[in-house]
């Protein structure tokens, strides 16, 4: 009973431990991470190596592969690039089982002491601090789960977890691995359950290797399973985590099949080579199945990413997904990027029509399309956010920074145009025939927005005419809105939906308006608000 | 869609009956472009025979309106329906425009 609830104790602990991990590193490293798995660009090798250091560090290949698959949308890396960093990240997270084979106990005292200290001396008030003690934290708790795990066997004997098991040799074995590892979502979890049974001589080292084969093949499985979501680009790189895992277990397995034809018994073989330490074989078991399936992968790169694609083609999103003007490169020359940042501004403007549904074509349903085309653009808008983000940390002349201020603006206007756009959007789509109010509203929006889209196109004119037809109109929309609030439009839920759409409308144009001051020649220079220009009265 | 034309003048009254939406924007604004450039005076816009304009009529108009503003004339909308006259007013080319 009490083995069995410090096994649980130990998983649920390992489990926390990983959580707090991936995510505080993430955040505590952030760029930093990006930064490294960008050096993927410059060989396979470098990919490899940063793809196995973060995963070391991370502990967390799905965690590599999902930052890779964004950084492949964002156009940072290529999807060629990125097969040699998710390869990587597999032999990387082998780290764990090496830690689990050997005495982590101290280890766990002084770290849970530091986190304890720290916390009591308020050290954590900086949130970059906060990161890295939820880091430590993160730490501690996994080391202890590892220690949990292998105490737990030791408080029953070998031979009740022999008869609780079975004969799990061969395929049972193999099978019992890849549930786990389905489980766990892990493989490395599946090898470490196998490090405590193995300690108290309840499996062998056959059976273990039955066991770690199923379960690396196990958590490929679960890496596709979990990303069921996921599509085109971000799909193909699960199919590349599958490789890694499927081809490691191939090629062990082949060489397990034919040592006996050049006279070598595997089974005693492993038992010689693990007589004194089985833990450190089991780990170096599991290493040698990530390092061939990873170099295999990293090598054959071609072919991994055109079965990839031919498994899970590129998606509509996949392709509206990808900035056409920013580049790292483009970094080196300040004003050069801030020119392309400037075009990839322009071009987000000019796909803002795209988000809102067209009601003279109301029998065509394309809210899917306009779904894929807003995550795609708000990709984009991130990535530009982040070009100018890592811009303005190289210290631009003043001319230079104030553009990249004034672009910093436009990018942060559109993205949340982009959203309230959106949110606009969806309300609509809820009408199978909407009334004539939210009719106006949306027709009235898609002119202003088109007419946005018109001015990347056009001359300053254009800019005048949009900021006139932007100008506050408050007085008309209260009208509205007590008009509605007064009226009887039958369930509350309708005139709920035509108040939220009439503030979504009110909050597009006057970000619009804004948006469209920031275009002005001159507004990094002087934020001055012109008066309106109208058409027939200038 | 139907589109009457009347010269008076110097000025023209375009009167328009029918739907401005998707389909029939192109020849409406083709409509009021050959009325910019085929006179010299004011256009107005008779909208009382139209009961649906959605966004693809409202850029025609807004063309129309740049291309006089470049001319320097006047292009007036008259005789709207209520429901008409409230994407007019909600979409702020109630601003832009002399409406009667």
């Amino acid at each position: 009973m009490l083995a069995s609830a410090e096994l649980l104790a130990g998983l649920g602990l390992l489990f926390i431990g990983l959580k707090l991990l991936s995510g505080h590193l993430q955040q505590a490293m952030g760029r930093r991470v990006r930064i490294l798995l960008k050096g993927a660009t410059r060989s396979r090798f470098i990919g490899f190596v940063s793809g196995g250091v973060t995963g070391a560090i991370i502990q967390s290949s799905n965690a590599v592969t999902l930052i890779s698959a964004n950084l492949v949308r964002s156009g940072a890396l290529t999807i060629r690039d990125a097969i040699p960093v998710v390869a990587g990240a597999n032999v990387g997270t082998s780290a764990l089982v090496f830690v689990a084979s050997v005495d982590v106990k101290v280890a766990v005292f002084y770290l849970v002491a530091l986190v304890g200290l720290c916390y009591q001396f308020k050290m954590d008030r900086t949130p970059a601090r906060r990161e890295w003690l939820g880091v430590l934290l993160g730490l501690a708790l996994l080391f202890l789960g590892l220690s949990f795990i292998k105490l737990a066997p030791q408080h029953i004997s070998a031979a009740t977890v022999a008869a609780v098991l079975g004969d799990i040799s061969g395929p049972l074995g193999f099978l019992a691995g890849f549930v786990v590892a389905m489980v766990t979502q892990s493989a490395s979890t599946a090898a470490i359950l196998c490090l405590a049974s193995i300690g108290i001589g309840a499996i062998g080292l056959v059976d273990s290797f039955y066991i770690v084969l199923g379960a690396n093949l196990g958590s490929g499985v679960a890496a596709l399973v979990s990303a069921g979501g996921l599509k085109g680009t971000g799909r193909q790189l699960c199919f590349v985590h599958i490789f890694v895992k499927a081809v490691g277990c191939a090629v062990v397995f082949l060489v397990w099949l034919a040592l006996p034809l050049v006279g070598f018994d595997p089974a005693r073989l492993l038992q010689q080579v693990g007589q004194d330490q089985p833990g450190f074989v089991i780990s170096i078991l599991f290493l040698v199945l990530q390092l061939t399936g990873g170099a295999a992968v990293t090598v054959f790169c071609s072919a991994s990413e055109a079965l990839a694609r031919r498994l899970s083609p590129p998606t509509h999103e996949d392709h509206v997904s990808q900035p056409h003007f920013i580049s790292d490169e483009a970094m080196a020359d300040p004003p050069s990027a801030l020119e392309l940042a400037a075009r990839e501004i322009s071009r987000l403007i000019r796909h803002l029509p795209d988000l809102l549904p067209d009601l003279d074509q109301r029998h065509v349903d394309d809210s899917s399309h306009r779904a894929a085309q807003w995550r795609g653009g708000r990709a984009i808008c991130d990535a530009t956010g982040q070009f100018l983000v890592e811009l303005i940390d190289r210290h631009l002349s003043r001319a230079d920074l104030d553009l990249a201020l004034l672009l910093q603006e436009q990018q942060g206007l559109i993205q949340t145009l982009q959203d309230t756009l959106k949110d606009f959007a969806d309300l609509i789509d809820r009408y199978a025939e909407p009334p004539p109010l939210a009719f106006n509203l949306c027709e009235s929006l898609r002119t202003i927005v088109f007419e946005l889209a018109e001015t990347q196109r056009s001359g300053l004119e254009d800019l005048e005419l949009l900021i006139a037809l932007t100008a506050d109109r408050s007085a008309t929309l209260d009208k509205i809105r007590r008009s509605l609030t007064g009226a009887s439009l039958g369930s509350g839920e309708e005139a709920r939906t035509l108040l939220s759409s009439l503030s979504l409308f009110e909050r597009s144009v006057w970000l619009s308006h804004r948006l469209a001051m920031t275009l002005r020649p001159g507004a990094n220079e002087a934020n001055a608000d012109a008066t309106p220009r109208t058409l027939n009265r200038d | 869609m139907q589109i009457d034309r009347e010269q008076a003048g110097l000025d023209v009254v375009l009167k328009v009956t029918g739907r401005l939406d998707t389909p029939n924007a192109k020849p409406f604004e083709s409509s009021l472009l050959e009325a910019v450039s085929g006179s010299e005076g004011t256009i107005t816009v008779d909208l009382a025979g139209v009961d649906y304009v959605s966004s693809s009529g409202l850029r025609a108009l807004l063309v129309a309106g740049k291309a006089m503003r470049t001319a320097k004339r006047e292009l007036v909308l008259r005789s709207l329906q209520p429901q008409i006259r409230e994407v007019f007013d909600i979409s702020g080319f109630s601003t832009l425009f002399e409406i009667k």
